[in-house]
C-alpha cells in the first residue's frame, strides 16, 4: 500500500500517475492503442507477418481463456467458430471487395456468422442441459462434422457467389485487410499495418474483457463457474448466462479466424481438424487457464517455438514440443503466467492483491435485515400448496399423495424415518424434480413447471441438504451474489451483504474463503445468502446437520426469527430441533402424511414411534 | 434381396460394429474407469501394429506376434503410467496436455526407428466364398476377435481381485482405500490393461490397416465418440455405442457415400448426447 | 484476480494492473525488435530457399523431396554453382501446418533474400505459399504431381499432371485390360478434377466409366467399396487414392481375391512408398504411369542412383517421383540461370520461358514457356516382387496438353488463377 502523502504527490504528477487516475476504461485503451500505432515503425516486415499470425492464435485462444477459465464451459468447439469466420470473411470479401471497395465489411460479416453459429450451438446444448464433458464432446463433434462437410466441397459447383469453396484444397484467392470506398478499387493495408490492427484490436478485446469480468455479468459468470447449483438457486438463469458467454466466445473466435483468412488470403479445411482443436486447448493451458494475458502468452510461445524448431534442419522437433508440453503440466501446472504472477507477487509486495475495505457498519443491526428497499418488484406472498403430489422413479414411487398447505408467515416442519419421501417432496418444492403428477401451487399461480431459479425470482429461498457455497470465493463475495441477484445494483448490493453478513456476526470472516468457515458458520452463511434474496418461502432441508449443540440453539433461534416474516418449510432429521422450534409439524412415512400436530404429541404416539424404531409390523427398511 | 446379399450386410454390419468395439475398448477402460482423457490413445494403437510387425518379421507366427504385442504395449502403458499419469489424477483437463505431448513423441519415435513408410504385414486367412461375394476371412475373425475382447474385459472385472478392486475405486476411491485397497497399484493395472487392450487393437488392426506412423490420428475421434456415447459402463456402452454407431455408419455409406457415413456417425453423437448425456449405458443404469 | 477489488469503486487502473498493462506492451514492442533466423548468405553466395514437410502426416512424400532437396543442390554445387558463386540452401519444416508455408515463404522471401524458392506439397500448401510469393515478387517452383491447371507467372510446376499420367495410362489399360472402368478416388480436389480426367479419356479410348467412389481422406475401412466392385465387376478399377489411410483398400482388394476378375491402374500408388508397406502378394499387378522410376535404365538415372545410395545408404526404401521431381526443378532452374546470366527474378522467367531442357534421371524433360508445366517422357510400370516397378511402356515427351490450351502467360503474364475441367 502506499505509504504516505509525499509518495503519493510525486506519483501524481508523473505520467504514470496521470495514466492511473484516468477511469480504467480509458487508461488501458490509451496503453494499447499508442502500443498498436508504434509497432509499425518497429517491426520488420516479414517478422509482422509471423507476428500477425502469434496474435490471431492468440485471439482465438483468448476466446477459450474467457469461456473456459472464467465461464468454465470447457468447448473443444472454438476452432469451429474461427473457420466460419475465415470462410465466412472469404466468401464475403471476395464477392463484395469489387463492389464495395473495402473488406471491413467481410469482417464485420465474418464475427455476425460466428456469432449466430454459436447462439445456435448454444442454445442447443445450454437449453438442453448439457453437462461439462458432453459439452466438449459435443462442439467437438460438430467441429469435425464440419471438417468432414468442407473437405469434400471441391469442385466448381461448391461455389457461393463467384468464391470457390475449395474442398480439401482450400479457398484461394481472398483478399487481405483493405479500405476504400464503393466504386474505387481497394486499397490494401501493408503487412505492418495489418499488425497494427490485429495488435491493437486484440488489445482492446482482451482488455474489454478484463473489465467485463469485474463487472457484475462478469462476477455471476465466475460464480457460475464456481458452483452451477448455487448459482441457479439464487435464481440466476444459468442458460442464458452460459449462452451469451458462449456468443460472446464464438464472436472473438470468429473474428481471430476473419484475420486469419485475411492474413493468409487463402483457408482450408485444417481449421476444423482435431489437431488445430486441441492446439487452441495446449494454448489455453500452457499461458494459464485463468489468465486472459496468458492466452496470448501461451499461443506466440507455442507457435514461435514451432517456427524456429522449424527453422532448424531438425527431425526432433515434435518430440521436442511434446517434451515441453509434458514438462509444462509437471512443472507449471497453472500455466506460465499465473505461476509467474504468483512468484512475482511473492518477491514484491506492492503487487499483492489488496484485501478490499468493505464500509462496516459502526453497529450490528438488531432487528433482521429484511425486507429491502429495493426497487425491484416486489414478490407476491401467499401461502405455497402442494396439491395430491405424486413423484415415481421407475418402478419406486417415493412420493405418493401429499397434499400439504404452508401458511404465509411461520414455520413448518416435515419430519420421517429414512426413505419416507422427504427430500423427494422437498426437491418437488424446489423444482429441481417434476411431479408424476400433482401440482405445486404459489400464491394462487401454478408453478408445477417452473425451474428452480424462477422460483427462487417469484420468492423462494432454497437451502439445500449438501451445503453449497462458492468455496473459493469469500464470505463476502459470497453474500455479494447473493444480494445481487435480487437488487440489481452494485452499490446496494454491497451495502447489503455486510448487513447480513453483520447480522450473522460473520464480519471477521468476511475477506476469508468461504471453504476456510467452519462448519457451522457455512451453514450460516448460506442462510443468509437465502435470506438476501429476500424471500416470502424459505425452504430448509437439515439445516442443522453437522452443527453442535451451540450451533443447533442459535439456529433455532435464527429459523424462529425467519418464521415471522416468511413461510419456512424445514426439512429436518434432528428431533431435539425441531422440539425447541415448537411449530406444526408434518410426518411423512412411505411418500404419504402419516400424521400431523405438535411435536410432543407426536413423540408420545405409538404409531409414530413405531415407524421410526421399526417396532413390529413391516416398514422396516432403510 | 438374395440371401447372399443380406448375409454379406449382415457380416459387414458386424465387422463394423467389431472394429469399433475394438479401437475403444482400451480407451473405454482408461477414460471410463480413470478419468483420464488419454490423448496418446490413437498411438497406444500404432505402437501395438508396430510391435506386431516386428514380431512377425522375427519370425513369429502372427497370432503369437498379437498377443506378445498387446502385452508389450501393456507394459509400456505401465511406465507411462508411473512416470506421467500418476501424476495426473483427478486432473482431467491436464491430462489431455500431458498426453497430446506424449501423443507427439511417440509419433515422431516411430517416424525414427521405421522411417515415415515401412513394409506392413499382409492378411493372413484367405478369402472365402458366399454366393456373389468373396469376403475376406480376416474379417471375420475380428468379429471373434471383438467378442474374445469383450469376454476378456467382463472376465477381469468381475471373476479377478483386481477387477473387483478396481471397479470398486472407479465408483467410490475415497472409500475404497478407505476400506484398505491400494487405489494407487490399481490405478497402474488399470491403465496397462487398458494399455494392452489398446495395443491389442492396433494389433488386429495391423494386417488390415496402413501401418504408418500417424495412422492413429484416423482412429482417435470415433474411439472418443464410442466410449463417451457408450456411457461408463465399460462393457455394456461400449458394446451397445460401437453397435449403433457402427450400423448406422455402416448403413449410411452403403446408402450414400462414406463421406455421409462419416458425418452420419458424428451427427448420431451429437445428438444422442444432447438427450442422453450420460451415454448409453448411463441412462439404463449400468455399472459395467 | 479476487472478485473483490474493484468493489472499492476505485475504478482507475491499480497499480498491478497498470504494471501489467505496461510489462506486456513494452515486452511486445522490444520482442518484436528482436531478429531471427538463419541469415542471409556468406560472400558470393546465393541464397535459394525450400518449404517441405519433414514431420507430420505428410512426412511420407515429404522426407524423399527433402533428400532429393539437399542432394540437387549439392550437385550443383559440385558443379561450380551457378554463375560461378556456390548456392547456400536454406530450408524450414512445415510440420504439416499450411500457416507455416505461409510464414516461411514469406521469411525466405524477405529475410534470407532468396532468389527462388521451392517447395509444398499438397494443393493446400501451394495455394498458402502463392500470395506470398505474389506478394514479394518471388520465383516459385512446385515440384510435386498435382491435379493440374494452374496458371500464375511467377509460379513452375514440374510435377506431373492428370492430362499426362492418364493420357497414357487409360488408353493403355483399356486397350490392353477392358473397356468397363471404376473409379475409386480420394474425396478431395484431386481425385474429383482426376476423375473427371479419366471419364474424358476413357470415353475419347472407346472405354466407360460405370462407378465412381469418392472416399474421404481419413477413411481407412472400404468394405462398401469391395461391394461395390464385386457388385459392378468392371474390368478395370481406377485408383485414385492417396494416404497412409488408403493403403488397406490395396490389402483388403487382395484378400478379397478381386484380383482374379479385375486390375488395377493407378496414377496414385507408389507415390508414398504404398508397394513399400504393402507386401508383394497384396500389391500384385498393379499398373501405374509416372515419369520417373528408380528402375529406369538410363545412365543418368543410373548415376542418380549410385548418387543416392551413397548418400542415404543402400537401403534407401525407395526413390519416389516426387524426388526426380523436385531434383528436375532445381536443375531446371540452374540452368535458366545460366542462360539468363543473373537471378533476377524477370530475367530467370524469361529464360525458363524460352524451353529450356534438363537431361535428368526421367529423360529429356523440358520446360513449356506458355503453361509453365514440364513436357516429359511417362512411363507405365507394374509392380514387381522386389517392392518396385517394372517399365512396360514408355512414352516419350508427353506433353501438358490441357495446361497448354488454358494457359499462355507469355501472351498473358498476368493470369493468376487454376484451371478445371
Amino acid at each position: 500500500m502506499s505509504s504516505g502523502t509525499e509518495a503519493t504527490t510525486a506519483d501524481r504528477k508523473s505520467l504514470a500517475g496521470i495514466l492511473r487516475r484516468l477511469p480504467l476504461e480509458v487508461a488501458g485503451m490509451v496503453i494499447i492503442v499508442v502500443v498498436a500505432a508504434l509497432l509499425p515503425a518497429v517491426v520488420p516486415e516479414y517478422q509482422a507477418l509471423q507476428w500477425t499470425q502469434w496474435i490471431l492464435y492468440g485471439l482465438l485462444a483468448l476466446s477459450l481463456t474467457f469461456i473456459w477459465g472464467h465461464a468454465g464451459i470447457f468447448s473443444f468447439g472454438q476452432v469451429a467458430f474461427f473457420g466460419i469466420g475465415g470462410y465466412t470473411y472469404g466468401i464475403t470479401a471476395i464477392n463484395l471487395i469489387n463492389r464495395t471497395g473495402e473488406t471491413f465489411s467481410a469482417v464485420l460479416a465474418a464475427v455476425v456468422v460466428a456469432a449466430l453459429a454459436a447462439a445456435i450451438l448454444g442454445y442447443f446444448m445450454f437449453y438442453g442441459k448439457v453437462g461439462d464433458v458432453y459439452v466438449a464432446i459435443i462442439t467437438l463433434a460438430t467441429t469435425l462434422v464440419l471438417f468432414t462437410f468442407m473437405e469434400s466441397t471441391a469442385g466448381p459447383k461448391y461455389a457461393i457467389g463467384e468464391a470457390l469453396l475449395g474442398g480439401y484444397n482450400g479457398m484461394t484467392g481472398i483478399p487481405t485487410l483493405s479500405y476504400g470506398w464503393p466504386g474505387s478499387p481497394a486499397t490494401p493495408l501493408s503487412v505492418t499495418q495489418t499488425l497494427a490492427i490485429v495488435v491493437g484490436v486484440a488489445g482492446i478485446i482482451a482488455f474489454g474483457l478484463h473489465i467485463l469480468l469485474r463487472r457484475p455479468f462478469g462476477r455471476i459468470v465466475a460464480g457460475l463457474r464456481e458452483n452451477e447449483d448455487r448459482t441457479q438457486l439464487l435464481g440466476y438463469d444459468i442458460r442464458r448466462h452460459r449462452l451469451i458467454v458462449f456468443i460472446i466466445g464464438g464472436s472473438i473466435a470468429g473474428l481471430a479466424g476473419a484475420g486469419y483468412a485475411a492474413w493468409g488470403m487463402f483457408i482450408n479445411p485444417a481449421v476444423f481438424s482435431l489437431q488445430q482443436a486441441a492446439l487452441v486447448v495446449i494454448f489455453v493451458l500452457v499461458g494459464g487457464r485463468t489468465s486472459l494475458l496468458g492466452a496470448f502468452v501461451g499461443a506466440i510461445l507455442l507457435q514461435s517455438l514451432s517456427t524456429s524448431l522449424g527453422g532448424s534442419d531438425s527431425v526432433f522437433t515434435p518430440i521436442i514440443l511434446g517434451g515441453v508440453l509434458i514438462a509444462v503440466v509437471m512443472l507449471l501446472p497453472q500455466g506460465i503466467v499465473p505461476t509467474v504472477s504468483a512468484i512475482a507477487q511473492r518477491l514484491v509486495p506492492q503487487l499483492r492483491p489488496r484485501p478490499p475495505q468493505l464500509p462496516v457498519p459502526t453497529s450490528p443491526p438488531e432487528q433482521l435485515p429484511l425486507p429491502t428497499k429495493s426497487d425491484r418488484v416486489s414478490p407476491q406472498s401467499g401461502p405455497l400448496e402442494a396439491i395430491d403430489l405424486r413423484k415415481s422413479f421407475g418402478g419406486l414411487t417415493a412420493v405418493d399423495g401429499v397434499s400439504l398447505t404452508f401458511a404465509p408467515k411461520g414455520v413448518h416442519c416435515l419430519i420421517g424415518p429414512n426413505g419416507a419421501g422427504k427430500s423427494t417432496f422437498f426437491n418437488l418444492l424446489v423444482g429441481r424434480y417434476r411431479p408424476t403428477s400433482g401440482q405445486v401451487i404459489f400464491s394462487g399461480e401454478d408453478i408445477t413447471g417452473r425451474e428452480p431459479y424462477q422460483r427462487v425470482r417469484q420468492g423462494f429461498g432454497i437451502k439445500l441438504q449438501v451445503a453449497s457455497l462458492y468455496t473459493n470465493l469469500t464470505a463476502f463475495e459470497n453474500m455479494w451474489l447473493a444480494s445481487y441477484a435480487k437488487i440489481g445494483n452494485t452499490k446496494a448490493a454491497t451495502q447489503r451483504a455486510i448487513e447480513i453478513l453483520s447480522w450473522l456476526d460473520l464480519i471477521p470472516q468476511a475477506n476469508h474463503f468461504a471453504g476456510t468457515l467452519a462448519h457451522g458458520q457455512r451453514q450460516w452463511l448460506e442462510i443468509g445468502m437465502v435470506l438476501a434474496t429476500e424471500p416470502v418461502v424459505i425452504l430448509l432441508d437439515e439445516p442443522t446437520a453437522g452443527m453442535t449443540r451451540e450451533e443447533t440453539l442459535r439456529t433455532v433461534d435464527l429459523v424462529t426469527l425467519l418464521g415471522k416474516h416468511a413461510s419456512v418449510v424445514v426439512v429436518e432429521h434432528d428431533i431435539e430441533f425441531v422440539r425447541q422450534l415448537n411449530v406444526p409439524v408434518t410426518v411423512l412415512h412411505q411418500g404419504r402424511i402419516f400424521a400431523q400436530g405438535g411435536i410432543d404429541e407426536l413423540r408420545r404416539d405409538e404409531q409414530v414411534l413405531e415407524i421410526y424404531l421399526g417396532r413390529g409390523g413391516d416398514n422396516v427398511e432403510a | 434381396m438374395q440371401a447372399d446379399d443380406l448375409i454379406n450386410l449382415a457380416l459387414s454390419l458386424l465387422t463394423n460394429i467389431s472394429v469399433l468395439v475394438i479401437i475403444s475398448i482400451g480407451l473405454a477402460v482408461i477414460f471410463g474407469m480413470m478419468g483420464i482423457i488419454n490423448l496418446a490413445h490413437g498411438e497406444f494403437l500404432m505402437l501395438g501394429a508396430f510391435a506386431t510387425l516386428t514380431a512377425v518379421r522375427a519370425g513369429l507366427n502372427i497370432w503369437i506376434a498379437m498377443i506378445l504385442a498387446a502385452l508389450a504395449v501393456g507394459v509400456f502403458g505401465l511406465i507411462v503410467e508411473r512416470l506421467l499419469i500418476r501424476h495426473l489424477y483427478g486432473r482431467l483437463i491436464d491430462s489431455m496436455l500431458a498426453t497430446w505431448g506424449l501423443s507427439l513423441i511417440l509419433i515422431q519415435g516411430v517416424v525414427l526407428i521405421f522411417g515415415p513408410s515401412t513394409q506392413g504385414i499382409r492378411t493372413p486367412l484367405g478369402d472365402v466364398r458366399i454366393g456373389d461375394y468373396s469376403i475376406s476371412q480376416y474379417s471375420l475373425a475380428l468379429i471373434v476377435a471383438a467378442l474374445v475382447l469383450l469376454a476378456i474385459v467382463f472376465w477381469v472385472f468381475t471373476r479377478t481381485p483386481y477387477g473387483i478392486m478396481a471397479r470398486a475405486s472407479t465408483q467410490l476411491p475415497s472409500m475404497a482405500s478407505a476400506v484398505g485397497i491400494n487405489t494407487s497399484r490399481t490405478n497402474m493395472i488399470t491403465f496397462a490393461f487398458g494399455s494392452a487392450l489398446a495395443g491389442a487393437g492396433g494389433a488386429l488392426l495391423a494386417p488390415m490397416a496402413g501401418v504408418v506412423p500417424n495412422m492413429g490420428q484416423a482412429y482417435v475421434a470415433r474411439a472418443f465418440m464410442t466410449v463417451v456415447v457408450g456411457g461408463p459402463g465399460v462393457l455394456t456402452g461400449t458394446s451397445a455405442a460401437s453397435a449403433f454407431l457402427g450400423s448406422l455408419e455402416r448403413v449410411v455409406s452403403s446408402l450414400w457415400a462414406p463421406f455421409f457415413g462419416q458425418a452420419a456417425l458424428l451427427v448420431a453423437a451429437i445428438v444422442l448426447l444432447r438427450f442422453m448425456p450420460t451415454g448409453l449405458s448411463g441412462r439404463w443404469g449400468r455399472q459395467l | 484476480m479476487s472478485m473483490s477489488e474493484e468493489l472499492n469503486e476505485r475504478r482507475k487502473l491499480s497499480r498491478r494492473e497498470f504494471l501489467e498493462l505496461g510489462a506486456a506492451g513494452t515486452g511486445l514492442l522490444l520482442l518484436a525488435g528482436c531478429g531471427g533466423g538463419q541469415g542471409g548468405g556468406g560472400q558470393g553466395e546465393i541464397v535459394v530457399g525450400s518449404v517441405l514437410d519433414q514431420t507430420g502426416p505428410l512426412n511420407i512424400y515429404g522426407e524423399p523431396m527433402q533428400d532429393s532437396t539437399k542432394l540437387a543442390v549439392a550437385d550443383i554445387n559440385n558443379k561450380g554453382g551457378v554463375l560461378g558463386s556456390k548456392l547456400k540452401l536454406v530450408s524450414y519444416d512445415a510440420q504439416s501446418a499450411n500457416e507455416k508455408y505461409t510464414e516461411f515463404a514469406n521469411r525466405l522471401a524477405l529475410q534470407d533474400q532468396a532468389v527462388v524458392i521451392m517447395g509444398g506439397i499438397t494443393s493446400a500448401s501451394r495455394e498458402a505459399i502463392r500470395p506470398v510469393i505474389d506478394r514479394t515478387n518471388t520465383l516459385y517452383f512446385y515440384n510435386e504431381q498435382y491435379e493440374g491447371g494452374v496458371c500464375d507467372k511467377n509460379v513452375f510446376c514440374t510435377g506431373v499432371v492428370p492430362s499426362q499420367q492418364l493420357d497414357a495410362l487409360i488408353p493403355w489399360a483399356i486397350k490392353n485390360i477392358g473397356p468397363k472402368l471404376y473409379v475409386l478416388a480420394a474425396d478431395y480436389n484431386y481425385g474429383h478434377i482426376s476423375a473427371e480426367w479419366v471419364k474424358r479419356y476413357a470415353e475419347k479410348s472407346g472405354g466407360e466409366v460405370i462407378g465412381t467412389d469418392f472416399i474421404p481422406l481419413e477413411v481407412a475401412d472400404f468394405r462398401s467399396v469391395i461391394d461395390d466392385l464385386q457388385g459392378a465387376q468392371p474390368d478395370v478399377v481406377v485408383s485414385l487414392l492417396v494416404g497412409g489411410n488408403h493403403i488397406p483398400f490395396y490389402r483388403q482388394f487382395a484378400s478379397a481375391g478381386l484380383g482374379e476378375s479385375m486390375k488395377i491402374v493407378s496414377p496414385t500408388f507408389g507415390l508414398g512408398n504404398e508397394q513399400v508397406v504393402l507386401a508383394p502378394s497384396e500389391s500384385q499387378n498393379i499398373t501405374v504411369a509416372y515419369p520417373y522410376f528408380q528402375e529406369l535404365d538410363n545412365p543418368t538415372n543410373k548415376e542418380f542412383v549410385d548418387r543416392w545410395h551413397k548418400t542415404y545408404g543402400e537401403d534407401y526404401e525407395y526413390i519416389t517421383d516426387s524426388a526426380a521431381t523436385v531434383w528436375n526443378g532445381w536443375h531446371l532452374w540452374a540452368e535458366a540461370v545460366e542462360k539468363a546470366g543473373s537471378t533476377d527474378k524477370d530475367k530467370v522467367t524469361e529464360a525458363l520461358e524460352s524451353e529450356i531442357t534438363f537431361d535428368g534421371p526421367s529423360g529429356l524433360v523440358k520446360l513449356d514457356g506458355g503453361s509453365h508445366h514440364l513436357i516429359q517422357n511417362v512411363h507405365i510400370a507394374e509392380t514387381n516382387e522386389n517392392k518396385g516397378f517394372d517399365v512396360i511402356d514408355s512414352q516419350q515427351s508427353v506433353p501438358p496438353s490441357y495446361e497448354q490450351e488454358v494457359c499462355d502467360l507469355i501472351a498473358n503474364p498476368n493470369e493468376k488463377t487454376q484451371f478445371t475441367p
